[in-house]
């Protein structure tokens, strides 16, 4: 075992664990502000195929809306589980589906409730039976968010729930929903083999 | 010199007058002020939820410091660094985090594809962002009390604190993440479930253990000054990038499908994904320990009183186990107030051995006479010399039953997810 100096017994120098500290700073800033910047400047609009079938998950699949595109940040396609996110100019159209155990009436009371658990959001009118050209039987609804209004529905298949969330302001969405309308109607699940 | 041990100081009111001490106090409080808004946003939706979340990871918490604090034995870290590194992954890491990982996920599937985020993003974005800003924490440790990281395993400790509060505010945010999704209101269920998958499961594996490897590879990098620049630099980036593998390893879909379900499988997961890292830490941690205490002992050893230390405590005081045999002991020999005072007297040798390693030169009066009056103890109570006894057959039977009791509890939990 040799000496101990006096340097080894030192703290860093107060600049230079500055400059360090500063640069420590600048690194934690670049993963919380920069990359959440650099996300935003990279488009994440991507074309579909009109009038093709979009797998969203677990089997499920749907025709988007003439002139939607895909966002890349709210899809994520699965085995089990998914999400499928479409815009039409500022209306958004999301689709979630997910393993689920229990029936329509209650998977309707939990898309409500998760509707109303975000602060701001209200579920308004009462909710109207819906179905698609595939055969699932689903309930539907309206919501607002602040200034957005929105539109839910739900469907059960198969130990799965599938979610459509649409959302926008009210000149966007009264244009949009025709086209949203039609393209839920194009839901269906098939069991993957 | 040694390669174990850098003799520190204890300097710690200097940390006011460093500048770099406000820059990192300003950056845990913005952590703190961050992760508060969250928290008023889960308590104002999920009271109860949220509640239980907190005080049932705050529980998990508890046995994860204290093991982690009881690594090092022989030259503990302050308080109050223990503290900083905790609050470091909790409140800073996790800030940082959430943002960038969330952006790095998005930029996978941007520049990517949906399905490359969906099926890899986990493994890639979340290990990228949260390694690098939990690392940070040790490299703040360090910046302000440069002379409290002095072997490999100050590092481990401080990476492994930085994991473990982290892995705490992380485990709280996905329990009430839970909640919401689960759409059923202000419910515990799913933040038993995250707890038993998060908290249980997954616990021993998690952030703790990435955040001591990274940590390992900064201790090595502030300590081992006569190794070259550029190894050090680069242990320091193998021990990040094992980190990084580890999380990224326990993130990714490799076996989830193909093991399927049920407690085989879950067990399966846990082995291949879980067990390596486990035991490459526990390597490194039981290394580092031998090293650091083979310094202190032979700090000790050039001491030559047995009133201060004996040649039989010597070779207890350098071995976790030994020190617990001798502990055991004095228990069966003298009861258990011996047992405490073994323990005291072992403490106050300890911080002798570092205060001696501090100043080779100096009187160490203060440890010294703690030392006299600790052994003066357990000398009145009929148990003079804390040495360790033959193995009695009852702590075998204790240690025999106690793994197999933990074997049968993780398979209960594993056949009740798995199911």
């Amino acid at each position: 075992m040799g000496r101990v100096t006096r340097r080894q017994l030192t703290d860093l120098p107060g600049t230079l664990s500055l400059l360090i500290a500063l640069v420590l700073a600048s690194i934690l800033a670049v993963l919380a502000f920069g990359l959440p910047a650099l996300d935003r400047a990279v488009p994440a609009e991507r074309p579909v195929a009109a009038g093709e079938p979009y797998r969203v998950a677990a089997g499920v699949t749907i025709v988007p809306p003439d002139g939607a595109s895909l966002d890349a940040t709210g899809t994520r396609p699965g085995a089990e589980r998914g999400t499928a996110l479409f815009r039409l100019g500022r209306v958004q159209y999301a689709i979630g589906v997910e393993p689920f155990k229990g029936d329509l009436t209650a998977a309707a009371v939990r898309l409500r409730q998760r509707i109303t658990g975000t602060s701001g959001n209200q579920v308004t009118g009462t909710h109207l039976t819906v179905s698609t050209a595939g055969g699932l039987a689903g309930v539907e609804g309206g919501y607002t968010a602040g200034d957005r209004d929105g539109r839910y529905a739900v469907f059960v298949a198969d130990g799965l729930i599938i979610e459509v969330m649409v959302s926008g302001d009210d000149a966007d969405l009264e244009r949009a929903l025709p086209r949203i309308d039609a393209s839920t109607r194009t839901l269906r699940y098939e069991t993957e083999k | 010199m040694s390669d174990a041990v850098r003799p520190g100081t204890t300097r710690s009111a200097a940390f006011l007058r460093q500048p770099a001490f406000w820059v990192v106090i300003t950056i845990v409080a913005a952590g703190a002020v961050r992760i508060s808004q969250i928290a008023v946003l889960f308590f104002t939706a999920y009271p109860v939820a949220t509640i239980t979340a907190i005080l049932l990871f705050a529980l998990l918490a508890v046995p994860f410091w204290l093991f982690v604090s009881e690594l090092d034995f022989l030259e503990r870290e302050p308080p109050s660094l223990r503290v900083l590194a905790f609050a470091w992954g909790g409140l800073v890491a996790t800030s940082v985090s959430i943002p960038g990982s969330i952006a790095l996920d998005n930029l996978i599937a941007k520049l990517g594809s949906p399905d490359l985020a969906a099926e890899w993003g986990a493994a890639l974005a979340g290990p990228t962002v949260e390694e690098i800003a939990k690392t940070l924490g040790v490299v703040a440790i360090v910046l302000i009390a440069r002379a409290q990281v002095n072997s490999v395993l100050d590092g481990i400790v401080y990476g492994a604190l930085v994991g473990l509060g982290f892995q705490i505010v992380e485990d709280v945010i996905f329990a009430i993440g839970a909640v919401q999704q689960a759409g059923e209101g202000d419910q515990v269920q799913p933040v038993i479930t995250t707890f038993l998958v998060r908290g249980f499961l997954a616990g021993v594996w998690s952030h703790t253990l990435f955040g001591a490897l990274a940590g390992a590879g900064i201790g090595y990098l502030v300590v081992n000054r006569h190794r070259s620049r550029g190894r050090r630099i680069a242990v320091a980036a193998l021990a990040l990038f094992a980190a990084w593998a580890s999380h990224s390893l326990w993130n990714s879909p490799l076996f989830r499908e193909s093991l399927g379900d049920g407690a085989p499988a879950l067990l399966a997961v846990l082995v291949f994904k879980g067990l390596p890292p486990l035991l490459l830490v526990l390597y490194l941690v039981r290394r580092a320990h031998d090293r650091e205490a083979a310094y202190y002992v032979g700090v000790l050893a050039t001491v030559r009183d047995p009133a201060l230390i004996t040649e039989g405590e010597l070779r207890v005081l350098g071995s976790g186990s030994r020190r617990g045999a001798a502990r055991r002991h004095a228990a069966v020999h003298a009861g258990r107030k011996a047992r405490s005072a073994v323990r005291r007297l072992q403490r106050a040798q300890a911080a002798l051995a570092v205060a001696l390693s501090r100043d080779p030169d100096g009187p160490a009066e203060a440890e010294a006479t703690a030392v006299r009056e600790h052994r003066a103890t357990l000398a009145a109570l009929g148990h003079p010399e804390a040495v360790e006894g033959a193995r009695s057959w009852r702590h075998t039977a204790s240690t025999v039953g106690t793994a197999a009791l933990a074997i049968a509890v993780l398979w209960v939990a594993l056949s009740a997810l798995g199911s």
